[in-house]
C-alpha cells in the first residue's frame, strides 16, 4: 500500500551533477512501483543548507532525505573515516564489491543507530589533484604545496603528512583562491574539476585516486519507520536502480571530463605503479594515527576484506 | 498563496515594531504552520547553523577594523589629505568629501560609521565657508552610502553568503561601480554649487601638502593590504579582514598615538555588539530562507513574472524598482537578507550574472539608506551635523537623483559593470 | 537584584570582548603562520567559528535588553502612546513566542547535537548548538518581565520612544549600516 509522500532531497551538488540522473531514474523507478504516489523533489546547491546540516535534520525528522559524501559525516558515525583514508581503494570495481558488500551492510547499522537509513551507495568518483606549480610525479612534489583540502582531520592529515600545506577552505571560495594563487592546488574528482571550471587557473592534474568517498543516499529514519513496508521496500530498491544510472553516467562524464581537462591544455599524468606504491607506503602512518578513532575493527574488517578481493 | 503567507506574516510584524530578526523567526513559524510540517527543531538548527560558517568571521573583522579606524585617527587624516590634494577648488569641499568617502570606503564597509566621522569634521567646515548646510549634508550622506559599494563590504559578504556567490568576485566588481557613484555625486555637485558665493580654501602650500599625505600614508595604507592583499591572493576575504583590523589597530595605537590601550576594550566590545545585532539577523534570515526553499516560493513567483524571464534588462529593471520601493522602508542588512532567497534562483534561471546582479543589488539596497521614512544616513547626518532631518532629506535629493540614474545606466549597459569586473578578476 | 544583574550583564560584555579578540587572534596567527612560515593550526579555524556563534547569540541577548535589534518603525511612529503600548504588547508577546520556540527546538535537538563531534576539536556540538538555551531563555525572560511592566502599567516614556525609533545614538545607527 503507497500513500502520497513528498520526499525532499537534499544536495551539495548542482542538478547538472549524475546525481541528477540517479534521481530521476530512481523516480521513474517510484512512479512504477508506486503509481506516482512517492515523489522526490530535489533540491540542489545547498539550497536547503550544508550536507551536516541536511544530514543533522534527517537525523531530527525535519527533512527526509540527502545526498551527502561520508567526509562531512564522520563527527556522527566516526566509522565513516575508514573511507577518507589514502589509497583504499585501487579501483572503482573494488569499492563497488566492498560498499555493495557486507562491509557496507555493517557501516549501514551504525549509521542506523545514528538515525539514518542509507538506502545505497552512490558514487563521488576518485579524488585527483590538480595544481598551478609543478607536476605531481613522487610524493615529494608536494613539499610546500598550499593544496586546498575539506575541514577534516584525515585529509589535513594526509597533505600534511605528505609536506604539503593543507588549508581547509570553503569550497566556493577555491576558484578564486585557486585564480589569485592564494592555494596552489586542490584535490576533487574530474567531474567537479570541470563543472567549476578549476581547469582554467590550474596547469597540472595528476590523477593520485587518493580517495574514494562514496556518496550515501540517506534517509530520516524518524521518517522512514512511519512509511509501510511497501513504501520501504519500493524507496530501498528504487534507490539501488538509481544508483546503478548515477555510477552508469558519472564513469562516462569521468572520462569526458578527463578529455575536456586535457583539451584545455592541462597537463595530466598518473602515478607510475612503484611511485603509487611509495605513496601508499608513506600513508600508512595516517592508518595508524587514525585507525583507534575510526575503530580498529572497521580498519581490519576493510583491510581483510580489500585482501580477499584482491587475491 | 504560499507567497500570501510569507508576506502578510513578515509585514504584518515588522509594521507592528517586531524587530527584523523575531520578525523573520515568526514568518519562519507561520510558514511551517501553514505548510502543516510544525517542528521546532527547524528554527534552532538553522539559526546556529547560519553562523557556522568560516567565511561570514570576516564581518566582525571588517567592522572591527572599521571601528579601530575611526577610534584610531585614520579618518581623520584621510579628510586632512583630501583637502590638501583638492581644497582649493571651487566647490572643494564638496570634492573633498567625496574624495574622503571614496578612501574610507575602500577601508570600511560601513555607511553609517563612514558618513558620521564626514559630517563631524566637513559640515561645519562647509558652514563656516558659506556653503548650503542641507546641500552639503545630502552631500555627505549620499558620499557615505558608497562604503558597502566599494570593498571591504559587510553587504557582498552577507550578499555572497546568502546566494553562494564568491565574495573576492564581489569585491573586485564593486570597485568600478563604487567610484562610478563618486563621479556622478562631485558632478552632480559642480552642477548645483555654481551659482553659490562660497569661499574655496586657499590652496595648500606643497610643504604642508607633503607632510599630510606623507602623515596620510599609513592610512591609504589600508586599501592597499586589503584589496592588493585579496587580488594578489595572499589572503582571503576573511584573513584580509582579520590583517585590515590588525593593521589599523597598529596604526592607530603605534604611528598616530590616538587610540590607548584603555579604550580598546569599548572599541572591541562596540564591534562585538554591532556583529551580533547584524549576524543574529542573518541568522534568522536563514531559517526563513530555509522555508522559503522548502515551500518553493521562488518558483511561484517565475510562474508570475514568466514573460519577463527571457527579456533579461526588463527584468532588472523591475527587479531594481521593487528594491528601491523596499528600500524606503528597510534597511540595507534585512533587504539583503529577504530578497536574496527569493531572487536568487529567478536570476539564475534568466541567465543573468550572479556577481552583477549582486553590485546593483548592493547598490540599490546602499541607495536605500538615503530614502525616507527608513533612510539610517539621514539619520546620522542629521544626528551628527544638527540638521533637521526634513532639510537633509530634500538635500540629498539631487545626489539621490543621480544615483538612481547611474543604476539605470548601468542596467541598461551591464558591461560597464561587467568588463572592468572581469579586468579585476 | 538591580546590582547582580548589572554585574551579569557586565560579565557578558567581557566575554563578548573576549571572544572578539580570541577570534582575531586566532585568525591572524594562523595567516602569518600560513603565509610566513608554510603551517597552519588545524583548531584555530574551527575554534574561531565556535567563539563566532557565541558571541552572535550571547550578544543578541545583551543587544535585546538595549533595544539594539534593527526594527521598521515607519508605522509605530505615527501612532499615540495608546497604540504604540498595544504595538509593544503584541510585539512582545511574538517575541517570546519565537524565541520560546527557539529554546524548545533546542532541547528537542540537544540529543543529536550531543551526538556529534567536532571534525577537528572532537567538542561535541551540543556545546555549540546548545546556546539556543541561553538566547532563547534569556530573551523570554526579558521580554516577559516587559510584557508584566507594560500591562502594569509600568513602562517609562524612555521604552516607548526607544520602540518608536526616536533618540537613537549613533552607535545604534551604525549597527544598522
Ligand atoms: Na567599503
Ligand atoms: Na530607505
Amino acid at each position: 500500500e503507497f500513500n502520497e509522500r513528498n520526499i525532499r532531497v537534499s544536495n551539495g551538488i548542482n542538478a547538472d551533477h549524475p546525481v541528477g540522473n540517479g534521481i530521476k531514474a530512481m523516480q521513474a523507478c517510484l512512479d512504477d512501483k508506486s503509481g506516482g504516489k512517492l515523489k522526490l523533489t530535489a533540491f540542489w546547491g545547498g539550497a536547503l543548507g550544508g550536507d551536516l546540516q541536511a544530514t543533522q535534520a534527517l537525523r531530527s525528522g525535519v527533512q527526509e532525505a540527502v545526498v551527502t559524501s561520508s567526509s562531512p559525516l564522520v563527527g556522527i558515525v566516526p566509522a565513516l573515516g575508514v573511507f577518507d583514508l589514502p589509497f583504499l581503494f585501487a579501483n572503482a570495481d573494488e569499492a563497488y564489491k566492498v560498499l555493495d558488500g557486507d562491509f557496507g551492510d555493517q557501516m549501514n547499522k551504525k549509521l542506523e543507530e545514528a538515525g539514518l537509513v542509507n538506502l545505497a551507495y552512490w558514487e563521488n568518483g576518485f579524488r585527483n589533484l590538480s595544481n598551478s606549480v609543478h607536476p605531481v610525479n613522487k610524493w615529494e612534489d608536494f613539499a610546500g604545496m598550499k593544496v586546498r583540502v575539506m575541514q577534516n582531520n584525515i585529509f589535513l592529515d594526509t597533505f600534511q603528512n605528505l609536506g604539503a600545506n593543507a588549508t581547509p577552505m570553503a569550497f566556493g571560495e577555491v576558484f578564486s583562491a585557486l585564480e589569485t594563487k592564494a592555494i596552489d592546488a586542490q584535490e576533487n574528482p574530474y567531474v567537479t574539476i570541470d563543472t567549476s571550471k578549476f581547469y582554467e587557473v590550474q596547469k597540472y592534474v595528476t590523477e593520485t585516486n587518493h580517495a574514494y568517498t562514496p556518496f550515501l543516499f540517506l534517509f530520516s529514519k524518524p521518517i522512514f519507520d512511519t512509511y509501510s513496508a511497501d513504501e520501504q521496500a519500493a524507496l530501498r530498491d528504487c534507490a539501488m536502480v538509481g544508483r546503478d544510472e548515477e555510477r552508469k553516467v558519472i564513469q562516462d562524464l569521468n572520462k569526458k571530463s578527463l578529455e575536456k581537462i586535457k583539451a584545455a591544455g592541462i597537463e595530466v599524468n598518473t602515478l607510475s605503479p612503484e611511485e603509487q606504491a611509495r605513496i601508499r607506503e608513506k600513508s600508512m602512518v595516517v592508518y595508524d594515527k587514525h585507525k583507534a578513532e575510526i575503530g580498529a575493527d572497521v580498519v581490519d574488517g576493510i583491510l581483510a576484506k580489500l585482501a580477499e578481493i584482491r587475491k | 498563496m504560499t507567497l500570501v503567507v510569507f508576506i502578510a506574516s513578515l509585514l504584518g510584524a515588522m509594521a507592528i515594531g517586531v524587530p527584523v530578526a523575531f520578525a523573520l523567526m515568526f514568518c519562519g513559524v507561520t510558514l511551517m504552520w501553514y505548510m502543516g510540517m510544525f517542528n521546532t527543531q527547524i528554527i534552532a538548527q538553522n539559526m546556529i547553523a547560519g553562523a557556522d560558517t568560516f567565511t561570514l568571521l570576516a564581518i566582525p573583522f571588517f567592522i572591527l577594523a572599521g571601528e579601530l579606524m575611526n577610534a584610531g585617527g585614520l579618518s581623520r587624516r584621510i579628510i586632512d589629505f583630501a583637502i590638501a590634494c583638492v581644497g582649493h577648488i571651487r566647490g572643494g569641499l564638496g570634492i573633498v568629501a567625496i574624495m574622503a568617502a571614496v578612501i574610507m570606503a575602500s577601508i570600511s564597509g560601513s555607511a553609517a560609521a563612514d558618513t558620521a566621522a564626514l559630517a563631524a569634521i566637513l559640515i561645519p567646515m562647509m558652514a563656516k565657508a558659506g556653503y548650503n548646510v542641507p546641500r552639503s549634508a545630502g552631500l555627505i550622506a549620499a558620499g557615505g552610502v558608497i562604503a558597502p559599494v566599494i570593498p571591504p563590504s559587510m553587504a557582498f559578504i552577507v550578499f555572497g553568503v546568502s546566494a553562494n556567490v564568491s565574495i573576492t568576485q564581489l569585491f573586485m566588481a564593486g570597485i568600478v561601480p563604487g567610484l562610478i557613484m563618486g563621479v556622478a555625486l562631485i558632478g552632480t555637485w559642480l552642477i548645483v554649487v555654481r551659482k553659490d558665493k562660497v569661499e574655496a580654501l586657499p590652496r595648500t602650500p606643497m610643504k604642508e601638502r607633503m607632510r599630510v599625505t606623507g602623515r596620510a600614508l599609513w592610512a591609504l595604507g589600508m586599501p592597499v593590504i586589503i584589496l592588493g592583499g585579496i587580488k594578489a591572493g595572499v589572503v582571503t576575504p576573511t584573513e584580509a579582514a582579520v590583517v585590515a583590523a590588525a593593521y589599523a589597530l597598529f596604526v592607530g595605537m603605534v604611528i598616530y598615538r590616538e587610540l590607548s590601550p584603555k579604550e580598546l576594550p569599548h572599541v572591541i566590545l562596540q564591534a562585538a555588539k554591532t556583529t551580533s545585532v547584524v549576524m543574529f539577523l542573518v541568522c534568522s534570515a536563514l531559517v526563513s530562507a530555509w522555508l522559503i526553499t522548502a515551500a518553493n516560493i521562488p518558483a511561484e513567483i517565475t510562474g508570475y513574472i514568466e514573460p519577463l524571464i527571457n527579456r533579461p534588462t526588463l527584468l532588472m529593471l523591475a527587479i531594481m524598482l521593487l528594491v528601491l520601493i523596499v528600500g524606503t522602508a528597510l534597511d540595507l542588512t534585512p533587504t539583503i537578507l529577504i530578497l536574496t532567497p527569493v531572487l536568487m534562483p529567478i536570476i539564475k534561471q534568466a541567465g543573468i550574472d550572479p556577481v552583477y546582479f549582486g553590485v546593483m543589488f548592493i547598490m540599490n539596497t546602499c541607495i536605500g539608506l538615503l530614502t525616507p521614512p527608513v533612510g539610517v544616513v539621514l539619520n546620522v547626518v542629521s544626528g551628527v551635523g544638527r540638521v533637521p532631518l526634513g532639510k537633509v532629506t530634500v538635500g540629498v535629493l539631487p545626489f539621490l537623483a543621480a544615483q538612481v540614474l547611474v543604476l539605470l545606466v548601468l542596467v541598461l549597459f551591464p558591461d560597464l559593470v561587467l568588463v572592468p569586473a572581469h579586468w579585476l578578476r | 537584584m538591580q546590582k547582580a544583574i548589572d554585574t551579569f550583564y557586565r560579565f557578558l560584555e567581557m566575554l563578548l570582548i573576549f571572544f572578539l579578540a580570541a577570534m582575531a587572534v586566532m585568525v591572524f596567527v594562523n595567516v602569518v603562520l600560513r603565509y610566513g612560515f608554510n603551517s597552519g593550526l588545524n583548531i584555530s579555524d574551527e575554534l574561531s567559528r565556535y567563539f563566532f556563534v557565541w558571541l552572535t547569540f550571547i550578544g543578541a541577548v545583551v543587544t535585546f535588553r538595549e533595544h539594539s535589534h534593527v526594527g521598521v518603525e515607519t508605522l509605530v511612529m505615527l501612532f499615540g502612546r495608546k497604540g504604540r503600548i498595544l504595538c509593544m504588547i503584541l510585539s512582545n508577546i511574538i517575541i517570546i513566542g519565537v524565541s520560546a520556540i527557539f529554546f524548545w527546538g533546542t532541547w528537542k535537538q540537544a540529543p543529536i547535537n550531543a551526538s556529534m563531534a567536532a571534525p577537528v576539536t572532537k567538542l561535541p556540538m551540543i556545546w555549540v548548538y546548545g546556546i539556543g538555551f541561553f538566547t532563547g531563555a534569556g530573551i523570554v525572560l526579558i521580554a516577559l518581565e516587559r510584557l508584566v511592566r507594560l500591562l502594569t502599567g509600568r513602562v517609562t516614556e524612555e521604552e516607548i520612544a526607544a520602540f518608536a525609533g526616536e533618540n537613537m545614538s549613533i552607535e545604534h545607527l551604525s549597527e544598522r549600516a
